[in-house]
C-alpha cells in the first residue's frame, strides 16, 4: 500500500515521470490520484465521466503493481450513494483522503448525501464529478445538474473546471483542502471538454487560495503561550472535580496518545462524544464512555457533577448539550481547544480557549502542568467516578425469553475483544453499539453522527475492508437501515470481501417507535414493517453470501456469533430481537442531564420522571 | 441590528452565493449587497448590509470566515468606517430646479430628468423623500453600499 503524501506537490518537476508531458484532462485526473498515493477509488460510470474512465482502464493496464494486480483497483457500488459511503469508509478507517468518481447530474446528485454526510462529521473526501460539456452547461442539457451550486452548499469546497488549464493545480489543491485544518469533502466538477482538452503536464503545483492557506498557517503555527499554560493550569487549581469532554477531533488530529498521556499524568476522567469514540481507550480507568442523549448514566451524571469541564475537538451538539443553558451546571471552568475557530463559543461561552491542533496544544498543556510541578488530588472525585460507574452501570433484561440486542453485541465484543472495525446504520442499533462495544483504538468506530444517514453501515464497511484487509469488518446494522443501500450486499460478494454483516431485526423503525412510545402516545406512524415480506436471508444467499443464517434462538446467540465471525468469507446474520428493546439511557429533548430517563435496568439517581412528560413536539423543537 | 460586513472575496464561480447562502440559511434578508471588481483581478471586493441578531451575525460571519474563496472578512459595523451610497433616479421635471442645487443632474428632456446623489445610506434615504415631495419619481437605483474600514 502506497502512503498518501502529508504534504501534496512533493513530487517536484523534475523528479516526475511524466512532467513536460501532454495529457488530455482524463490522463491528468487519473495521474493526479495516483500521485496522491490512493490505492482504491470507488465510483459509477457514466456518459459525462467516460473520458476519466477510460483513462482509468489505460493506467491500470500500463502501470501493474509488482503482483500484477491494478495500481488504482475501481471498485463499482449499486449506486453513487454507496461508492461515496465506501470512500468516506476508507477515509474514517484509514485517516487518508477517500476519493469517489461519479458522472454529471444524477450520478452527481446521489453523491450530495455521503458529501454532506462527510462535512458535518468532518471526514477527508474528494468526489470527481463530471460535467455536460462547458458549451452546453445551464441548457438542461442530458444529465446536466447544477453540481456546483448543490455542492457548494453541502461540501468543505467544490471547484467547476472551465479550464483545462488550471485542472491539474485544481485537483491538486482539492486533496489539500480535503486534508488539511477541519477536513471535509471536495468535489470537482469537470466539464467533458475539459476531460478531453489536451494539456501539458506540469507534475507540481497547487491553486494559491490565499485566504485558506493563510488562516490555516494561523491555526498551525500558533503554539500555547506560557500565559496561557499559566491560565489554564491557575483555573485547574480551583477546581477538584475536572472532566474531559472528547470528540471526533482527536481521532481526526491523531491526538489519541496525546489525550491518554494528558488524562493519565492529572487524573482528568474522560467521557467522549458518539463521534470522539475510539479517542480514549473505553477500558481505561479513567473512561466513562459516551455522554448525551444515549450517553452512559454515569457519564451523563459526571458532566453534571463536575466543576471544570474541557471540550477537546467537540461541538457541544445538540444531542450532548440538549439545553444549553443546563448543560454541566457545576462547571464552574469550560475551558475548550478546538481547530475550528467558528466551534469556539458557538454553543457554550469558553472560559478558555484555543484555536489549534489537539495534538500538539495537549502535548504543550501537559509539558507545561509537568514542568510547573501542577499537583492535584483528585482522589475524591474519582472514588466518586468509580462509584457512578458501578451503581450506574449499563444494564437490561437479562431474563428476557426474547434475544436481547445488548447480550449480541456483548457477544460479539467478546470474541473480537474489541479489535474490530464496526460501522453502523443509524438508530437504536447505532446507539446500542456506541454502547456496548469496547473501543481500544481510533478508527474502529464508523459512524453517521451528525448527519444521521440510514445505511451508511454497509458501504462504509466495504470502504473500511479496504483500507483495513488485516482487520474484522463488522456492519451492525438495523432492519430499517440496511434497506437503504441493501443493493451494497452484491458489491461485498462481487469482490469478495470477508465483510461480516448483522442485521438486527426488530420489524420496524426502531428509533422512531421509540420516539412514538414516549412522545407521540404509541401512534406508530409509518414505523411499524410487519407486514414487510422481506426476507433477508435469502436476499443475502440471492446476492451470493455463502454464509447466511437468521438467529432466533437465545440459547444460540454465543455459538452462532462465533461461526458467522469465524467465516473466512462474506458473512450475514439476521438477528431477530425483542421488538420492543429500547435505547437507555435517554435524555429527552428539550432535558437536562438530571431528568435523563434510565429504563427498568440501570440504576436512576432520582430526579428523573417517573415517565417522561413531554407528548408534544420538545422546546428546542429538535427530532 | 444592523451590521456592515466587508469581504475580500476570490473571484471564483458560485464564491459569491456560497457567501449570500450562509446569510440565507438563518433565514436573513441581505438588505443590501454590493460586488466589485479590485485593484487584484483575483478578488472583488464585496459589501454587505444585514439586520440580525448579534451573537447569529457573529455565527455567520465565522462560517463565512471558512469559506475557502473568502480572503478577508470583517465587520466594519463596530470599526471606525466610511460607508457611501450612490443613487440614480429619474423623476418629473418639476423636481428640476431643486435637484440642481442637490444632485447631480445627468440629463433632463423638459418632460423628465435623472440626476445622481450619493451619501450615507440615511443621506439618500432624505434626498429621495425631499425630491420626491417636489416630483413624481419615475425609477430609483440604489447602488447599495460600499464601506471600507478608515
Amino acid at each position: 500500500m502506497n502512503a498518501q503524501l502529508d504534504t501534496p506537490g512533493d513530487i517536484s518537476p523534475k523528479t516526475h515521470p511524466r512532467a513536460g508531458q501532454a495529457l488530455t484532462g482524463a490522463d491528468v485526473v487519473v495521474q493526479v490520484l495516483a500521485d496522491e498515493g490512493l490505492d482504491v477509488l470507488f465510483g459509477y460510470s457514466g456518459g459525462a465521466i467516460l473520458p476519466v474512465y477510460d483513462a482509468l482502464f489505460r493506467h491500470n493496464l500500463e502501470n501493474p503493481r509488482a503482483d500484477g494486480s491494478e495500481p488504482l483497483p475501481l471498485i463499482v457500488p449499486a449506486n453513487e450513494q454507496g461508492a461515496c459511503f465506501m470512500a468516506a469508509g476508507y477515509a474514517r478507517a484509514s485517516g487518508k483522503v477517500g476519493a469517489a468518481l461519479v458522472t454529471s447530474g444524477p450520478g452527481a446528485t446521489n453523491a450530495v448525501t455521503p458529501v454532506r454526510d462527510c462535512t458535518a462529521d468532518s471526514i477527508p473526501l474528494v468526489v470527481i464529478s463530471g460535467q455536460v460539456p462547458t458549451a452546453a452547461i445551464g441548457t438542461d442539457a442530458f444529465q446536466e445538474a447544477p453540481i456546483s451550486t448543490i455542492m457548494g452548499a453541502c461540501a468543505k469546497h467544490v471547484f467547476l473546471v472551465t479550464d483545462a488549464g488550471t485542472l491539474e493545480a485544481t485537483l491538486r489543491t482539492a486533496f489539500h483542502i480535503a486534508r488539511s485544518g477541519r477536513p471535509g469533502p471536495v468535489v470537482v466538477d469537470i466539464p467533458k471538454d475539459v476531460q478531453n482538452t489536451v494539456v501539458t503536464f506540469k507534475g507540481t503545483g497547487q491553486l494559491p487560495v490565499p485566504g485558506y492557506r493563510a488562516r490555516l498557517r494561523a491555526i498551525e503555527q500558533t503554539p500555547l503561550s506560557d500565559a496561557r499554560c499559566a491560565e489554564f493550569f491557575a483555573a485547574l487549581k480551583a477546581s477538584s472535580r475536572p472532566l474531559i469532554y472528547a470528540g471526533g477531533g482527536i481521532i481526526t488530529d491523531g491526538a489519541r496518545d496525546a489525550l491518554r498521556d494528558f488524562a493519565h499524568s492529572f487524573g482528568f476522567p474522560v467521557t467522549t462524544t458518539l463521534m470522539g469514540i475510539g479517542g480514549f481507550d473505553t477500558t481505561d480507568p479513567l473512561a466513562l464512555h459516551m455522554l448525551g442523549m444515549h450517553g452512559t448514566a454515569y457519564a451523563n451524571y459526571a458532566v453534571d457533577d463536575c466543576d471544570f469541564i474541557f471540550a477537546l475537538g467537540a461541538r457541544f451538539d445538540d444531542r450532548v448539550v440538549g439545553v444549553p443553558g443546563k448543560f454541566a451546571p457545576r462547571a464552574r471552568t469550560i475551558a475548550q481547544i478546538d481547530i475550528d475557530p467558528a466551534e469556539i463559543g458557538k454553543v457554550k461561552q469558553a472560559d478558555w480557549f484555543h484555536a489549534g491542533t489537539l495534538r500538539t496544544s495537549l502535548e504543550r498543556l501537559r509539558a507545561w502542568g509537568i514542568a510547573h510541578g501542577f499537583q492535584a488530588d483528585y482522589s475524591a472525585w474519582h472514588e466518586h467516578i468509580a462509584q457512578l460507574k458501578s451503581r450506574h452501570c449499563l444494564n437490561y433484561d437479562r431474563e428476557s425469553p426474547l434475544i436481547q440486542p445488548y447480550a449480541v453485541i456483548e457477544a460479539i465484543n467478546r470474541i473480537t475483544k474489541g479489535h474490530a472495525i464496526i460501522s453502523t446504520g443509524v438508530g437504536q442499533h447505532q446507539m446500542w453499539s456506541a454502547q456496548y462495544f469496547d473501543f481500544r483504538e481510533p478508527r474502529r468506530w464508523l459512524t453517521s453522527g451528525s448527519m444521521g444517514t440510514m445505511g451508511f453501515g454497509l458501504p462504509a464497511a466495504i470502504g473500511a475492508q479496504f483500507a483495513r484487509p488485516d482487520l474484522v469488518v463488522i456492519d451492525i446494522d438495523g432492519d430499517a437501515s440496511i434497506r437503504m443501500n441493501i443493493g451494497e450486499l452484491e458489491t461485498v460478494t462481487t469482490y469478495n470481501l470477508p465483510v461480516k454483516v448483522v442485521v438486527l431485526n426488530n420489524v420496524g423503525d426502531g428509533m422512531v417507535r421509540q420516539w412514538q412510545k414516549l412522545f407521540f402516545k404509541g401512534r406508530f406512524s409509518a414505523s411499524d414493517k410487519s407486514l414487510h415480506k422481506k426476507d433477508f436471508v435469502k436476499a443475502a444467499e440471492a446476492d451470493g453470501f455463502d454464509w447466511a443464517r437468521r438467529l432466533d434462538d437465545p440459547s444460540a446467540i454465543e455459538s452462532t456469533i462465533a461461526q458467522f465471525l469465524a467465516f473466512e468469507g462474506p458473512a450475514f446474520l439476521e438477528v431477530m430481537i425483542d421488538p420492543d428493546a429500547g435505547v437507555y439511557p435517554m435524555v429527552g429533548p428539550g432535558a437536562c442531564y438530571a431528568e435523563m430517563v434510565t429504563g427498568d435496568f440501570i440504576a436512576n439517581r432520582g430526579a428523573a420522571p417517573a415517565a417522561p412528560s413531554p407528548t408534544v413536539a420538545s422546546p428546542t423543537g429538535m427530532f | 441590528m444592523r451590521h456592515l460586513i466587508s469581504i475580500l472575496l476570490q473571484n471564483e464561480a458560485g464564491a459569491l452565493a456560497r457567501v449570500a447562502g450562509l446569510f440565507a440559511a438563518r433565514g436573513y434578508n441581505i438588505e443590501s449587497l454590493t460586488v466589485a471588481a479590485t485593484g487584484d483581478e483575483e478578488a472583488s471586493r464585496l459589501s454587505l448590509v444585514v439586520y440580525g441578531d448579534d451573537a447569529v451575525v457573529e455565527q455567520i460571519v465565522k462560517q463565512s470566515r471558512k469559506l475557502v474563496d473568502v480572503i478577508t472578512i470583517e465587520e466594519l459595523t463596530t470599526r471606525d468606517h466610511v460607508e457611501r451610497e450612490l443613487v440614480v433616479v429619474r423623476f418629473a421635471a418639476s423636481g428640476l430646479a431643486w435637484a440642481s442645487n442637490h444632485a447631480r443632474v445627468l440629463t433632463s428632456d423638459g418632460e423628465h430628468c435623472v440626476a445622481e446623489f450619493s451619501g450615507h445610506t440615511d443621506d439618500v434615504d432624505e434626498f429621495l423623500a425631499q425630491l420626491a415631495s417636489r416630483a413624481t419619481l419615475d425609477g430609483v437605483a440604489r447602488s447599495g453600499l460600499a464601506a471600507l474600514a478608515s
